[in-house]
């Protein structure tokens, strides 16, 4: 059986190398000592067994998680080291790889993520690497599978009995520092029988300050190596070592660097960085980004088009649709149905296309320019002030699209704690489905304002996000927060097929949506809105929907919700946020916004319907949702306890609104 | 067009929403969203997971 050791950096793709190269996998328990699961699989048709190491960016450990992977070096024996290096950040990620090679160990470095190399114009000459650093390289792109099979190839025609010893990386030490290597290693050879190579690489780690080596080399009392301790760390070695290695990467790189574009995009880079990720400047551009994010979605672009099509719909078609089925003799209960229901409610839903597609378009444009990496950076010094880990918000921003694909994310955090912490706050961020509801709102309250009132709404999600998120640290007990490290890539001109691929990506599942469970929605309150205790009925106020709604006012006339029919559409809210506004449709029996807004100014003032839509935003999360929450962290309780805990957090943040700000205003 | 055609049209549409009901909540249990045909690579592990 042969052992493939998966090491590199944290968000290098190393997981996407492990999930695509093995074919079946098990979490086999923790690691000895931390709370990370360790990760085995096996590549198909082989013997070769691949451990998923936690992503490192050197062997001296940080935290307690990173020193699983050197504690593997030590006790297990892995015959190949498969190194993960992001291919923009090969500089940084070799530093790993040097230590790796000085293992001895056969080793392959997968470049990963090579295209956004190639983007940035840069390419090297593999051959040169390879020969530089003595160890096969492989090019990959995880996110595509490119080269993934080339590397599994390598991995296979690596047969365990067949392995050459590996000759071990060996760098030009300063003289001093080499010195000191060969002594302390010729004494571990003759006294202690280690390997030549594991000698040298446990006496450069002792002399580099490593803590765990430190404790081995007690445990076993390596007596070379403590004696010398003093001279060790009084030469400053550490420092002497890590610049060799530096300039040995440097050297390195040059060489096999081909076709430099001209330095202009990465001092480009650096001068924007200045002002974007700046302590002061950060977060107020990060803001002001989102704003006018908003004012291309809500108040220039999607909105203006989002009018044309409602103008269309409720005119025309409804009256188009209406004639032809009263010509064929449709009866009236199919054609309010059909009219007022699925047309009303789906058709409804789907004027919004523009603002959301308009918003996508910005996320895309933000992810692929390389601005988020710094949005998570500049609120990264946030999280730290009230004592969070920044890593949390990835999981966070994709929480923006959908919630579900950002609980499904917050599985990169290792600590089990946090990643419990991650899923509880995920359903505060504000998804995508929730962007119809507001739009009518902000149209029929706040027509001038209406960017910064869904801005708002969207920061107090983070807010209390974050908040919730204190609160759950505090209860848990979480004290060995990781460190968060976020890579920066270079700025550079989106690509328009990066952005269409990444708009669609995201908008097709709302016009999926549409056909599934809006329409089953609109559907449903239709039969409630049609049907009663005494069957069919032609006045809506003995409906079942009405009834529903009559008997729950009370409760929602302190946050200023005192329309039945906005509480019926909260309730089928939690098949899909959309659906809030296709309810609002059909309850209203018109497909036309205008009319809407028109009915809403009567139920609503301006406070309520700034309550009602922190309501929106902060009540219980979507089937989709707490289906993922329990699927992920295996428990109903859980689940549970998020449906209940949003509704009393959506029930107080609205009371407070809307009581306070019925005094102000 | 005969009341039983009015009532089997309206049968069919309340049929399918009522079968879209039950395939997301199904779908809900397996912790995807009715939007989703995004095989992100969490996902992927999911399924993978559930295989073995």
């Amino acid at each position: 059986m042969t052992t493939v050791a998966l090491m590199g950096n944290p968000n290098t793709g190393k997981t996407t190398i492990f999930n695509q190269i093995t074919d079946t996998y098990a979490y086999v328990g923790n690691w000895t000592g931390v709370t990370v699961e360790k990760k085995m699989g096996n590549i198909k048709h082989s013997e070769i067994v691949v451990t998923d190491l936690p992503g490192i960016y050197s062997l001296n450990p940080i935290t307690k998680d990173e020193s699983v992977a050197i504690n593997y070096l030590l006790t297990d024996d892995a015959d190949i080291i498969l190194n993960v290096t992001n291919a923009g950040q090969l500089k940084r990620n070799l530093l790993l790889s040097i230590e790796l090679l000085e293992f001895g160990r056969p080793t392959v470095i997968a470049l990963n993520m090579i295209d956004d190399l190639k983007r940035s114009g840069i390419y090297y000459d593999i051959n040169t690497l390879s020969e530089k650093l003595g160890c096969h390289i492989e090019t990959t792109n995880a996110r595509n599978k490119d080269g993934v099979k080339e590397l599994r190839d390598e991995l296979l025609n690596m047969p365990a009995d067949e392995l050459p010893d590996g000759s071990a990386l060996e760098l030009n030490y300063p003289f001093m520092v080499k010195q000191a290597i060969r002594q302390a290693s010729e004494k571990l050879i003759s006294a202690y029988d280690m390997k030549p190579a594991f000698a040298r690489w446990v006496a450069i780690q002792y002399i580099n300050k490593n803590k765990i080596i430190r404790k081995y080399a007690v445990k076993n009392d390596l007596k070379p190596l403590l004696e010398q301790q003093g001279y060790y760390d009084a030469q400053n070695f550490e420092n002497k070592i890590f610049n060799t290695r530096l300039s040995f990467i440097d050297e390195t790189l040059t060489s096999a660097t081909k076709n430099l574009e001209s330095t202009k995009n990465v001092e480009m880079t650096s001068k924007i960085d200045k002002i974007i990720t700046h302590p002061l400047l950060g977060l107020p551009i990060f803001i002001l980004i989102f704003l006018f994010m908003f004012k291309l979605s809500f108040d220039w672009i999607g909105t203006p088009i989002s009018d044309q099509l409602d103008a269309l719909l409720s005119g025309p078609i409804s009256t188009y649709a209406d004639k032809l089925l009263i010509s064929i003799g449709a009866m009236p209960f199919l054609r309010s149905l059909i009219v007022d229901g699925v047309i009303a409610g789906v058709g409804g839903v789907l004027t919004f296309i523009p603002q959301i597609f308009t918003l996508f378009a910005c996320i895309s444009i933000l992810e692929d320019s390389g601005y988020m990496a710094r949005a998570a950076l500049v609120t990264d010094r946030i999280m730290q002030m009230i004592g969070l880990n920044g890593k949390a918000f990835i999981p966070l921003i994709i929480g923006f699209g959908c919630n579900v694909t950002g609980i499904m994310a917050a599985r990169t955090i290792e600590q089990p704690k946090e990643r419990l912490i991650t899923t509880l706050i995920s359903p505060f961020m504000s998804c995508s489905a929730r962007l119809p509801i507001y739009s009518l709102f902000v149209a029929a309250f706040f027509p001038k304002n209406q960017a910064l009132i869904v801005l708002s709404i969207y920061f107090l999600g983070i807010a209390v996000a974050l908040l919730m998120a204190k609160f759950y640290q505090v209860i848990f007990k979480v004290k060995d927060s990781t460190v968060f490290i976020v890579e920066l890539p270079k700025y550079h001109i989106p690509r328009l097929d990066i952005i269409w691929r990444g708009t669609w990506d995201k908008s097709k599942g709302f016009v999926k949506k549409a056909g599934t469970i809006i329409f089953a929605g609109t559907v449903l309150i239709w039969l409630m809105s049609n049907f009663g205790p005494a069957g069919f009925v032609t006045d809506i106020d003995n409906s079942f929907s009405a009834l529903l709604g009559k008997v729950l006012l009370p409760m929602f006339a302190p946050i200023g919700i005192t329309s039945w029919e906005a509480i019926s559409a909260l309730f089928t809210g939690i098949m899909a946020k959309e659906v809030i506004s296709s309810s609002m449709m059909v309850l209203f029996h018109t497909s036309s916004q205008t009319a809407l807004i028109a009915a809403f100014g009567q139920m609503f003032t301006p406070v309520a319907a700034y309550s009602m839509l922190v309501f929106v935003l902060l009540y219980v999360p979507c089937f989709a949702t707490i289906g993922t929450i329990k699927s992920e962290t295996g428990s109903t309780k859980w689940a549970a306890y998020s449906v209940v805990s949003s509704f009393v957090i959506a029930y107080a943040m609205s009371f407070i609104i809307f009581q306070v700000g019925s005094l102000l205003f | 067009m005969s009341l039983f055609v009015n009532i089997l049209i309206a049968a069919i549409i309340i049929g399918l929403a009522g079968y879209e009901i039950y395939k997301v909540t199904q779908k809900s249990k397996q912790g995807k969203c009715a939007a989703c045909d995004y095989k992100c690579e969490a996902k992927l592990m999911a399924d993978k997971a559930k295989k073995q």
